[in-house]
């Protein structure tokens, strides 16, 4: 249909495209591995540069930069002070981010299963209802909570994050689990009523079973937006937890930022949610719609 | 068994399905908004450390604050600006990528990466980026004669907004590209194989096919990129703080800075509240005249 020239010509600029979009993940790579001579150099140094891996073990094994610049003979020159162990913000982000995923994917399983198969009056405005519950401001929900928090001792603990990451996915992920078992042809149902299932077997026999996928897609994706939230944690907590999104503010000292340690960390946390999205791949489209979009 | 319990606890009613979902929506979506509403109607007092009834204090300052105005012409500019660059952008990428050839799984593939990093993270990153000593942004600006790297890009007051939104704008667009592409995959092949035979362009299949057929596409890719853009918190917070003065402040970093700093509990909540009206009537019509249904 086109012509070689054409294509040729799609390939080479799609690629172009797509490496610019990607340039600047791959400089932060870059500068996670770059000792701060070279990060702090124009041109940047993209591919000609020493590489090192000194804040990756400052920020995952505890290795503190000083020992290591005594090491390297103060090669590394570390802008800033602070803390840059991080491991503990990751823990703190991975019990979040799982905690808040399984609360809500059990949740709104049941509460999609019964929009789904059961009939009910005023469905739809209980839809719209949860839909709304997306255009909540997080700071209209954080500042609620952050005064009831204080009172009632969940102020700066995983639980009370826990909750309020629940509550942001909740129209997510009800709203795609319910388009993913609308899939599920109603007739099924009433072959089953007729050979006399309740819903309850419904769905423990028929939808959990064939909808793996879909709750697997929906939990990936309330992983990511629990792993990626910013403003709650900045809200509800205090000294207690961080996860890595507001961990990177602290990296901002009073003498400078850590750009390095910065970086290791924000790569370390890129790596298992981006395998995550890949996974979900095929039904990402679907998802990050909230189930309006098929693919 | 079955008979002895009440109607509404048996499998066949909706309510014990829902019953968990109502119980999290009533502690943490109906008390926070009725506790907004109650605070709105309330003032922290710093001397007496205790919330004081204001009446309808707080409402009326709505009409008389210029920085709430401020704030709210930085949220349009900001919501309208990058909505059109990412829709612009991302529809035009989602057609360069729209084929079957080999390669280009992988470029979606890739275009996904940018959804996984944290928004207070990119910010950083572009941070870094737009730094006038040693920013990768800056340095190319100043090489393509377009800006030179004496004006720091975030704390200068006609291009701070700007700078802030080149990060939400790398972030984003590769959202609306793929939500395009699935559309594009979805469409039927025959309407474009018999224009390409009756000799269309390319610009009028584009605009006479594809954008029609992709309405719907493009009405749920507003509603739902419009409601993040308008409560955008994070990129502003770790960019430039709502500086240089008040020039990035957005009704979310505004409402906080009330709420975190000014310790203006009973103002805050009454812009939350504030906002959430804007975006609820901002989305309903939306929802009602592009039909789009869950």
């Amino acid at each position: 249909m086109y012509s070689l020239k054409t294509r040729i010509l799609r390939i080479v600029l799609a690629w172009v495209v797509t490496l610019t979009m990607v340039l600047p993940i791959y400089f932060w790579i870059t500068v996670s591995i770059k000792r701060d001579k070279d990060v702090f150099v124009l041109p940047p140094k993209l591919f000609r540069f020493e590489p090192t891996a000194d804040y990756f073990k400052a920020v995952l094994l505890d290795i503190s930069p000083v020992e290591q610049s005594i090491e390297s003979r103060g090669a590394l020159g570390f802008s800033g002070g602070g803390i840059t162990y991080m491991v503990p913000r990751l823990v703190d982000s991975i019990i979040i981010a799982v905690g808040s995923t399984i609360l809500v994917v059990t949740i709104a399983t049941l509460a999609a299963f019964a929009l789904s198969r059961i009939h009910f009056r005023a469905q739809h405005h209980f839809v719209y209802l949860i839909l709304s519950t997306r255009m909540l401001p997080p700071v209209a929900v954080a500042i609620p909570l952050f005064l009831t928090y204080k009172t009632v001792g969940l102020y700066d603990t995983h639980l009370g994050v826990i909750l309020a990451h629940t509550v942001m996915n909740i129209p997510l992920a009800v709203l795609l689990l319910k388009s993913f078992f609308d899939d599920v042809p109603l007739e099924i149902d009433e072959a089953a009523i007729i050979d006399g299932a309740t819903y309850w077997e419904i769905f423990r026999r028929i939808i959990l079973p064939t909808m793996r996928t879909g709750i697997a897609a929906t939990a990936v994706l309330c992983f990511i937006f629990s792993w990626t939230e910013f403003l709650f944690v900045l809200m509800l907590t205090a000294t207690g937890l961080k996860t890595v999104p507001v961990a990177t503010s602290a990296f901002v000292t009073s003498t400078g930022t850590q750009w390095g340690s910065l970086a290791a960390l924000g790569v370390a946390a890129l790596i298992p949610a981006f395998i995550f999205i890949l996974l979900v791949q095929k039904n990402l489209v679907r998802g990050l719609t909230m189930g309006s979009l098929k693919q | 068994m079955r008979l002895s319990m009440p109607r509404f606890m048996i499998s066949e009613h909706p309510f014990p399905w829902l019953f968990p979902l109502i119980a999290m929506l009533l502690v943490f979506a109906v008390f926070p908004l009725a506790y907004n509403i109650y605070l709105s109607f309330h003032e922290f007092a710093i001397a007496k450390r205790s919330l004081v009834f204001v009446g309808w204090e707080n409402w009326l300052k709505l009409f008389s604050d210029t920085r709430l105005y401020n704030a709210l012409v930085i949220n349009i500019t900001y919501t309208v600006v990058c909505l059109t660059v990412q829709l612009v952008l991302g529809f035009l990428i989602a057609l360069l990528l729209d084929t079957d050839e080999k390669g280009f799984g992988v470029m979606r593939a890739l275009f996904s990466l940018a959804l996984v990093i944290p928004p207070a993270v990119t910010g950083m990153m572009f941070k870094m980026m737009e730094d006038p000593q040693f920013g990768m942004i800056a340095w190319a600006l100043e090489k393509l004669h377009i800006l030179s790297r004496e004006v720091p890009i975030l704390a200068t007051s006609e291009l701070a907004l700007a700078g802030v939104m080149i990060a939400d704008i790398w972030q984003w667009t590769p959202f609306i590209t793929l939500i395009f592409l699935a559309g594009m995959r979805g469409l039927p092949k025959e309407p474009f194989e018999s224009a390409v035979i009756d000799g269309a362009s390319q610009w009028k299949i584009t605009t006479r096919f594809t954008i029609p057929m992709l309405s719907k596409v493009i009405a749920v890719a507003v509603l739902i990129r419009g409601i993040d853009l308008f409560r955008t918190f994070d990129y502003i917070y770790v960019m430039t703080s709502g500086g240089p003065g008040i020039q990035t402040y957005t009704l979310s970093f505004y409402t906080w800075k009330q709420f975190a700093t000014s310790l203006k509990w009973g103002y805050g909540a009454t812009l939350s509240l504030l906002a959430l009206i804007i975006i609820n009537v901002a989305a309903t019509v939306l929802i009602k005249l592009a039909k789009i249904k869950w």
